[in-house]
């Protein structure tokens, strides 16, 4: 019980520094308070419904977006103990649960009864038919060096050689996908707010658009702590302790995916789907085959 | 922990989820409500009242890719049991899922090659 409220504190901790690295990098201002600031303007804000909405999916999809970042969270280990649970299908239920950021964005799409909206729900569904085969087939190619979906084990498996070295194109395609899941810039395509006015997020106002955006920066921070967890060797490291080493990594990550979409024009949706089918899922193919020699030669 | 027990500890968290945002809610409702005023609850669309009806059938111009997706996600779930026992199998294991991976990209160089894997 202790374990996952500090896990649940420590994922809102990252969850609030990504927000002050997402406006650093965004505005350029550095603000340690932004967050609360912005939080509680949010708070205080009138929540509207719009006329005839779908109401149940609208409702829903803020709490279905968290949701499933937490639970994917849940699997993601920050020390050999400091994991919520450790099932034993956890490589695979990190994937079941993020499928549900799909079916949330979708809802808030619909929902609202809003053009925008829906265009942004649609949007997503299709950047979700080109990024999600590189975020499964990637992580079967971890899971073929760990010999299990126990993602300690994954851990664990990485001691001699992380798996960034060991398998980089998976490392990369991961990171990629990561970032379209996450629907950060250049992958934008369902907020995109200059074109879209906010997309899926266009018609959410106060205490839902606030809970709206926790889901999603929490959704950042879960990305970058599975990124950790499958190729950067989760909490091994020299001299400092395992938890240190934990939340170095993954806010390295966040930054690095906070920085890389930056100096990136928007990627046109069906650019995105030509580039992830016709080079991406050949080379997520290429390194299952590439690892699966790896594996049997190497010792 | 038993997996009966680490799912109960998912179920938990998941009700703790949403209590928390219902408390958000309810927090945000103690301190005020929406002042109903004359279009307001429009969605936006520019100022205006969307023209045309939004619940309507789109055209999912990335269809041919979907199609394929249902494939790849298909066999996807075969390969993640394949990929836990793959070093003890060894070699058999890399040519069973070799020709099967190798049938399946031959699919997408196919459909690919009939225009498939492009904006309809």
């Amino acid at each position: 019980m202790t374990t996952v409220l500090v896990l649940l504190l420590l994922l809102a901790a990252g969850t609030y520094l990504v927000a002050v690295l997402e406006a650093w990098t965004a505005s350029g201002r550095f603000r340690l308070a932004g967050p609360v600031v912005a939080g509680i303007a949010l708070l205080g804000r009138e929540f509207i419904v719009p006329r005839k909405p779908d109401r149940i999916f609208f409702e829903v999809a803020p709490v279905l977006l968290l949701l499933s970042a937490l639970l994917a969270a849940a699997v993601v280990p920050l020390t050999p103990d400091l994991i919520i649970t450790d099932l034993a299908t956890g490589a695979l239920f990190i994937n079941a649960a993020l499928v549900y950021v799909l079916v949330a964005l979708l809802m808030a799409g619909w929902g609202p009864n809003g053009a925008y909206a829906m265009i942004g729900g649609w949007r997503f569904l299709g950047q979700l038919i080109a990024y999600a085969m590189l975020i499964v087939m990637p992580i079967t190619a971890v899971v073929m060096r760990a010999e299990s979906l126990l993602t300690t084990r994954i851990v664990a498996s990485q001691a001699g050689l992380w798996n960034i070295v060991y398998q980089p194109l998976g490392f990369m395609l991961f990171f990629v996908a990561a970032m379209a899941l996450a629907f950060l810039p250049p992958f934008d395509l369902p907020t995109a707010k200059a074109e879209l006015a906010g997309g899926v997020e266009a018609e959410y106002s106060g205490v839902r658009l606030a809970i709206f955006r926790l889901g999603r920066l929490a959704l950042i921070v879960t990305l970058a702590a599975a990124a950790v967890v499958f190729y950067l060797g989760g909490w091994q490291g020299p001299w400092l302790p395992p938890w240190a080493w934990s939340a170095i990594k993954i806010l390295a990550v966040c930054a690095t995916m906070l920085l890389a979409g930056r100096a990136m024009p928007r990627v046109r949706d069906a650019d995105l789907l030509h580039w992830c089918w016709i080079l991406g899922i050949p080379l997520a193919l290429l390194n299952i085959f590439l690892v699966g020699l790896l594996v049997l030669v190497l010792p | 922990m038993s997996t009966l027990e680490q799912y109960g500890l998912l179920v938990g968290l998941a009700m703790g989820t949403v209590g928390f945002v219902l408390g958000l809610y309810a927090l945000a409702r103690g301190l005020g409500k929406a002042r109903q005023e004359p279009g307001k609850d429009v969605p936006a669309t520019g100022g205006q009242m969307s023209r045309e009806p939004v619940w309507v059938r789109y055209h999912a111009r990335y269809y041919g890719y979907a199609l394929l997706f249902l494939a790849f996600d298909m066999e996807m779930a075969f390969m993640y049991p394949w990929a836990v026992v793959y070093k003890q199998e060894g070699v058999v294991a890399l040519l069973d899922m070799g020709v099967f991976l190798a049938v399946l990209f031959l699919g997408l160089l196919y459909g690919w090659s009939q225009g498939a894997l492009r904006r309809q």
